[in-house]
């Protein structure tokens, strides 16, 4: 009798095990609504062109473009250094590009709708530091490849801006010995960051 | 799939036989696991008898842990599943009243029908107590109506407020409740050396 | 190990683990079908509401507890909880027959007690565990089994206090058991 009470013991200790292994592998672990919800509205989640632009220049390892059109128009154009998961195979293989320490995931599109999906999506699934670029491709292309020479009745930080996007755009488009410049251009790009930050805390 | 009657597997009508056919299992397994007698059942608070422990803490673990495993295969749909309400304070009240209740009665309501039924009055009387008890309560009812929702956490369960999952919470039951069940069993025969009986 | 005189006229149990798992397996299919749990106290409140309606009827519709129930068009008897309760009695019956346990009425009491003592307590005990099962949102199977089962968290908080209480107490009420 006790010999089978013994039995039984074990045996409710390992289907009470079973449950913790079968959890995880059945229901992925999602963060709060709440906090989803306050991570939504911050304005931090989007990076601007001119932010990725820098970073692709700089080549900046902690960078990982993650680019959610589909394979067709992937490869009629893409960012340098982007990788290519469509949205909806995005659950699907992302655990090699996800939730590496120390990496921002930013995610590409034509605009930022379908970005914004595939952030929304991996958020809930709480991998940290991912980004959407603002605007998209389409701001890309109005941004850094075709820059608009800025007003003159502009402030300062406009045309700083623009000498950027200038010598972007000879890296993006031109050729390898024009990237020099743009190295150049780069420490105005900070000195610009620095003075908005300034002025965001007035 | 389940749960049947949320996702309109089961219709209506077959509500009633089903409520009867359920209870009818409930009601045999309390009266032949010995909870038709009162003297079984506060054993567990003295120490002769741990049949309450047992019966009790094992349906709790099973239920539990086989929740689990049904939402795993897709049999059950636990978000879809009844939650009871927590309300905090009037439950903690409610729950030591019923503790002096379950002492000095011997019974709760379900082991009382089955004490009935197997012609026990002292059964019956704990039944009529029942009764005159929400009564009392549903005349009085307008004195505390106000705490009566208080501490409202709506339909919460112990992930929504710890935020651990529910298998850690079955593990620790389980470990808990066989814990138990061991321990129990030395304590009983300990106890049951100086009494002629115990099992009533 | 020791030999009990008394073990010969010891009723026959089940194995209570067995009874355990059978009533496990219960709630599960309870949940299963129902999407809730089982319940006893549910059915007296609607046995209460339902005579009050009867012998009170103006106190049933100014008082807003029980108003809440007796207000459908079907009586209030007419619930799911009071059908299982049913069950409970067939069941507890249907049990008593097979292990020749259904006897005449009798009053079960420490022999310490008289029958008229135990009774005034049984009484005295049933009030109190109406009372609190109303506070409580269920008695042992509806609020302590049955929420504890589904992970509720009030249904933990109504088992340990009405465990934590019934040891709490014990000592007081020792006279009446053993």
């Amino acid at each position: 009798m006790n010999r089978n009470y013994i039995y039984l013991t074990i045996l409710m200790f390992i289907l009470a095990v079973g449950t913790l292994v079968i959890k995880k592998a059945n229901e992925p672990k999602q963060i709060e609504p709440q906090q989803l919800l306050f991570e939504l509205i911050q304005p931090t989640r989007y990076v601007s062109t001119d932010q990725v632009a820098k970073m692709i220049i700089k080549n900046d390892p902690s960078l990982e473009i993650i680019d959610v059109r589909s394979a067709m128009e992937f490869n009629r154009f893409s960012l340098p250094r982007s990788v290519n998961v469509p949205l909806d195979s995005l659950l699907n293989n992302t655990s090699s590009y996800l939730g590496i320490a120390g990496t921002k995931v930013v995610f590409v599109s034509d605009n930022d709708i379908a970005a914004d999906q595939a952030w929304v999506i991996t958020k809930r699934l709480g991998v940290k530091s991912t980004y959407v670029m603002k605007g998209g491709l389409n701001q890309w292309m109005e941004t850094i490849i075709d820059p608009k020479q800025p007003d003159p009745t502009e402030p300062y930080t406009a045309f700083e801006t623009y000498a950027f996007r200038q010598g972007a755009q000879l890296y993006f488009t031109g050729s390898k010995a024009e990237a020099m410049e743009s190295s150049k251009i780069k420490v105005e790009v900070q000195r610009k960051k620095k003075s908005g930050g300034a002025s965001g805390g007035c | 799939m389940g749960p049947l009657f949320p996702n309109g597997i089961i219709t209506g009508e077959w509500d009633f036989v089903i409520a009867l056919l359920l209870g009818i299992i409930f009601g045999f397994v309390l009266e032949a696991s010995g909870f038709s007698s009162s003297r079984n059942i506060t054993g567990v608070f003295y120490g002769y008898n741990f049949v309450v422990i047992r019966v009790f803490f094992t349906a709790v673990i099973v239920a539990m842990v086989g929740m689990l495993y049904f939402d795993y295969f897709g049999w059950l749909d636990l978000s879809k599943i009844f939650i009871l309400p927590t309300f905090l304070s009037p439950m903690i009240l409610g729950g030591v009243i019923m503790g002096v209740g379950f002492i000095m009665g011997g019974f709760c309501p379900g082991t009382s029908f089955t004490a009935i039924a197997i012609g026990k009055l002292d059964g019956l009387v704990f039944a009529i107590g029942l009764f005159l008890g929400i009564f009392v309560f549903s005349l009085s009812f307008p004195l505390f109506e106000n705490f009566f929702v208080s501490g409202n956490m709506g339909n919460v369960t112990l992930t929504d407020v710890t935020g651990i999952s529910a298998a850690w919470f079955a593990m620790a039951f389980t470990v808990v409740a066989l814990a138990a069940f061991w321990g129990t069993s030395i304590i009983e025969k300990k106890i049951r050396k100086n009494m002629t009986e115990h099992t009533f | 190990m020791n030999i009990n005189q008394s073990t010969d006229n010891e009723p026959k149990y089940i194995n209570p683990y067995l009874g355990g798992v059978l009533l496990g397996l219960l709630v599960l299919i309870t949940v299963f079908v129902t999407g809730r749990g089982l319940g006893a106290s549910g059915a007296i409140k609607s046995t209460v509401v339902a005579t009050a309606k009867v012998i009170m009827p103006a106190t049933v519709k100014s008082n807003s507890y029980m108003n809440s129930v007796a207000n459908s068009e079907h009586s209030p008897m007419y619930t799911w909880l009071v059908f299982e309760s049913i069950g409970i009695f067939v069941g507890g019956l249907l049990s008593g027959i097979i292990f020749g346990r259904v006897k005449k009425f009798r009053i079960e009491h420490s022999p310490k007690i008289s029958s008229k003592t135990r009774l005034w307590f049984a009484l005295g005990g049933g009030m109190f565990f109406g009372f609190g099962s109303q506070f409580g949102r269920g008695c042992t199977s509806g609020a302590a089994l049955c929420g504890t089962a589904t992970f509720a968290f009030g249904g933990v908080i109504v088992l340990f206090a009405i465990f934590g209480t019934g040891y709490a107490v014990a000592y007081f009420f020792r006279k009446l058991w053993i």
